[in-house]
């Protein structure tokens, strides 16, 4: 190898840097880019956009001068919590406050989760929650239709949420756990209240019949979705068991509670299984609605984890397995947190399924917030023109509740890193 | 060979502790619990029957049903029997659902390819289209179609479009071929099928020349173009020898003071409804699925494509679309068998559904049978969705293979 002599040559002057074409940068550059990046893009553009303008204003028209909304203020609370509050429900004395009061726990609950977490995604929920119930009690009606105790229980809802906000944060309650627990007890304290103690003179029995709008939806979807997973992953585990009767017995179940439709299966509830029980067997049309929505749902659930479980590399298990962890443990510590945590979008699907589904127990004749709404305008000839303004305002109610359910699956999951390991 | 006793034993750990045992132990104790609770509903179910004097057993499907049904696609009288207004039932269920699926997986894909356009406007649509309509219960969709369709004027005052198109109160009526001679109609149908298989046949031998030896075939054209030019000679030659074409289009026509719509097809209230509602709602899981399977298609693949000069167009057909479908079938599957039970809220707005015709049947006959006729039913339908899904699945698969 000869030495080379040669000396390094000169470094060249760095060029001016080139500035992209102003066509490229900045909101002309986006414009370009998303909108007419090409000749076919730029028709879409414009076509679409024209549809948009004119769904638009045809929209806005709609809901600002075509649409009578005297029938969704007409209706008001019976929206939220059916015939509840009516004088067959609870004659001769007045109902209202124990769905509130239930509400109230439900609000310090809500605080009690912001005060923990303390994260932004709680503190919106929270926040919103309160605020936008306690802005109800500015509604409009006359005292007569909503007196001032409704509006003040509405507003304690502010203070509620800052008690549970100040439980978590400054008490020993403030673990999740404790929470989880007191949810729990939140939501049978809520059961009681709504149902009511024969014997104590302000907790008249209120039949179940009368339950209805928004609260009936509510305590189905919170029953059903607190209880429908854990039957869900007890499913799931038992239909990749190794045993053949435990397998046979949970595939029977799931493949039968998918293959029919729910509907069926409320009616079959209504119809059939009162038979299988004695009279006066403390087993009411709420009860059994509720069992079947929960078994429905846990049927699909099951299969959502068992995909999870699927999917998940085999080496997981030999490796807990090789450590010497016992077959529950390994299930119970490394396969299904992993599992859960890849099909959350899936199970939160199916919480949100489950909650749409809550409107079918029209079958069983329960007045929920879209069979009340129904009932009403088939019932009034004056307000049958304006069916379509009290379905726009009860798809707007659950359009609000399942979405903030998926926007707080979202959250968890970029919380939890999905996707990124 | 070791005795039973020495393999359940180890050492001095009794019997009782093997896991063998204690496994089967549980499963018997389960499978024996479980039996016995059915055995017990059953049982009580029964001894209600009983005691009450409900009737029960089948043979109530003899006998004469005597009740409208409300829409029906195969000739039903109300002196039919029970088990053919059940069949009638179950052919309104297949039209929806068969339909309905048709339709949502087209819609579907559409709004699934424009959610992952490169245009904002069209992509943020989609977004927005399966947000909304996948959040809202199908249940209030339907309502609102429902009463959207009943606050449209009546057939006189309607909207008519060029015509042939009438939309009022009580649905929707097209033009529609119908038949003028069976036997001409059938002829012409059978020798379609034929020119059919002839051009996929052309379409398949032409597209193998291409590839193997390179010279333009045009298998695309002469694969659509053939079949069509062999159906029309059928057709001429057929109207020549019986003296009237095979089928005729009818278009609707209002007679009479009310202006009830005669010729043509006529989808009413309820078919409407159902079909508006369940392909919009089932159309937006459809998209999720879809986006989902394209997604799934690495980056590569598309850059690749588009590298070898493939057009956008053909890249997404040939190249992303195929791998993307072994992501898509299952869960598409799944939601073809939800759009099929969904059909059952059908009653809700008045179309004659299986559920809905089975729950007015158990006024008048008894319910437990009803029920196990419905869940047959039901069962059926799934398991013929889930067969068909698995035999697509297993095809792809093999595919992949290769």
């Amino acid at each position: 190898m000869a030495a080379q002599t040669v000396p390094p040559p000169a470094p060249a002057p760095i060029p001016d840097p080139v500035l992209p074409p102003r066509s490229e940068v900045g909101v002309t550059g986006w414009l370009h880019a998303n909108l007419f990046s090409a000749w076919y893009n730029t028709v879409l553009t414009l076509v679409f956009g024209l549809i948009i303008l004119l769904a638009l204003g045809f929209g806005l028209n709609w809901v600002f001068n075509t649409a009578e909304w005297t029938v969704v203020v007409e209706l008001g609370g019976r929206f939220i919590i059916g015939q509840y509050n009516t004088e067959a429900a609870c004659p001769g004395q007045n109902c209202f406050w124990r769905p509130q009061v239930a509400l109230l726990l439900v609000m310090a609950l809500l605080g009690m989760a912001w005060g923990m977490s303390g994260n932004r995604v709680a503190r919106v929920m929270a926040l919103v929650s309160a605020g936008g119930t306690a802005a109800l009690a500015l509604l409009p009606y006359s005292m007569e239709t909503m007196g001032l105790d409704v509006r003040l229980l509405l507003v304690a809802n502010l203070p509620a949420l800052a008690l549970g906000w100040a439980l978590a944060r400054y008490t020993s309650l403030g673990t999740g756990a404790r929470i989880a627990m007191l949810g729990v007890a939140v939501f049978l304290i809520t059961l009681l209240l709504l149902r009511g103690l024969p014997g104590v003179p302000g907790l008249r029995p209120v039949s179940v019949i009368y339950w209805g709008g928004l609260m009936l939806n509510l305590v189905l979807a919170v029953g059903g979705i607190t209880l429908s997973l854990p039957i869900g992953i007890a499913l799931a585990l038992g239909r990749r068991s190794s045993l053949p009767v435990v397998k046979v017995l949970c595939v029977t179940f799931i493949e039968v509670f998918r293959g029919v439709p729910l509907i069926t299966l409320l009616f079959m509830s209504q119809v059939l299984v009162p038979l299988a029980f004695p009279e006066n067997f403390p087993l009411n049309s709420l009860l059994r609605a509720g069992i079947v929505i929960t078994l429905f749902s846990a049927a699909y659930m099951a299969e959502n984890i068992r995909g999870g479980l699927q999917a998940l590399h085999s080496g997981q298990e030999e490796a807990a397995r090789a450590l010497g962890l016992p077959g529950w443990e390994t299930t119970l510590l490394i396969s299904l947190p992993q599992a859960i945590r890849n099909v959350i979008p899936a199970i939160v699907g199916q919480f949100i399924g489950l909650f749409k589904d809550t409107s079918l127990v029209y079958i069983i004749g329960m007045l929920d917030i879209v069979e009340i709404g129904r009932v009403f305008v088939q019932g009034n000839a004056e307000y049958r023109a304006n069916a379509k303004e009290v379905f726009v305002f009860v798809a707007l109610v659950f359009w609000v509740f399942t979405y903030g359910m998926s926007y707080i699956s979202q959250r968890i999951e970029e919380h939890l890193g999905v996707g990124r390991r | 060979m070791a005795t039973v006793p020495r393999l359940l034993t180890y050492q001095d750990i009794p019997v009782w502790r093997h896991i063998l045992i204690i496994q089967w132990t549980a499963q018997i104790v389960s499978g024996v619990v479980v039996v016995a609770l059915v055995i017990w509903f059953f049982t009580n179910i029964g001894n209600a029957i009983q005691d009450r004097d409900i009737p029960y057993g089948f043979s109530f499907l003899s006998r004469e049903y005597q009740t409208p049904i409300g829409e029906h696609f195969i000739p039903y009288e109300s002196s039919d029997t029970f088990l053919y207004a059940f069949g009638v039932a179950i052919t309104n269920t297949l039209i929806v659902a068969v339909a309905g699926v048709i339709l949502a997986t087209l819609l579907g894909i559409v709004i699934g390819v424009a959610r992952l356009s490169g245009n904002w406007l069209v992509s943020k649509l989609a977004t927005v289209y399966i947000e909304f309509f996948r959040n809202v219960p199908l249940l209030v969709q339907l309502l609102f179609w429902f009463f959207i369709i009943l606050a449209l004027p009546p057939v006189r005052e309607g909207y008519v479009i060029g015509g042939m198109l009438y939309v009022n109160n009580g649905g929707i009526s097209l033009p529609w071929p119908h038949v003028s001679g069976y036997a001409a109609a059938l002829t012409w149908v059978a020798l379609a099928v034929v020119a059919v298989v002839i051009g996929v046949a052309l379409n398949k031998w032409l597209s193998y020349r291409e590839t193997t030896t390179g010279k333009p075939s045009y298998p695309l054209i002469i694969g659509i173009a053939a079949p069509l030019l062999l159906g029309a000679i059928a057709w001429l030659v057929l109207s020549f020898a019986t003296g009237d074409s095979p089928f005729f289009i009818s278009t609707p026509e209002p007679q009479g003071r009310f202006g009830r719509i005669v010729g043509g097809f006529t989808a009413r209230t309820g078919l409407l409804v159902m079909l508006l509602g369940l392909v919009i709602y089932t159309a937006s899981f459809i998209a999720e699925i879809v986006r989902a399977g394209i997604q799934s298609v690495g980056r590569g693949q598309t850059e690749a494509a588009r590298a070898l000069g493939l057009s956008p167009m053909n890249t997404l057909r040939r190249v992303v679309f195929p791998q993307a479908l072994r992501v898509i079938i299952p869960p598409l599957i799944s939601q073809c068998l939800n759009l099929t039970k969904n059909s059952s809220l059908a009653g809700a707005v008045g179309y004659s559904d299986l559920t809905s015709v089975a729950l007015t049947m158990t006024q008048t006959a008894p319910a437990v049978s009803i029920f196990m006729l419905i869940m047959g039913a039901y069962l059926a339908m799934s398991l013929t969705w889930s067969l068909i899904g698995n035999l697509y699945n297993r095809r792809l698969q093999f595919g992949g293979r290769r």
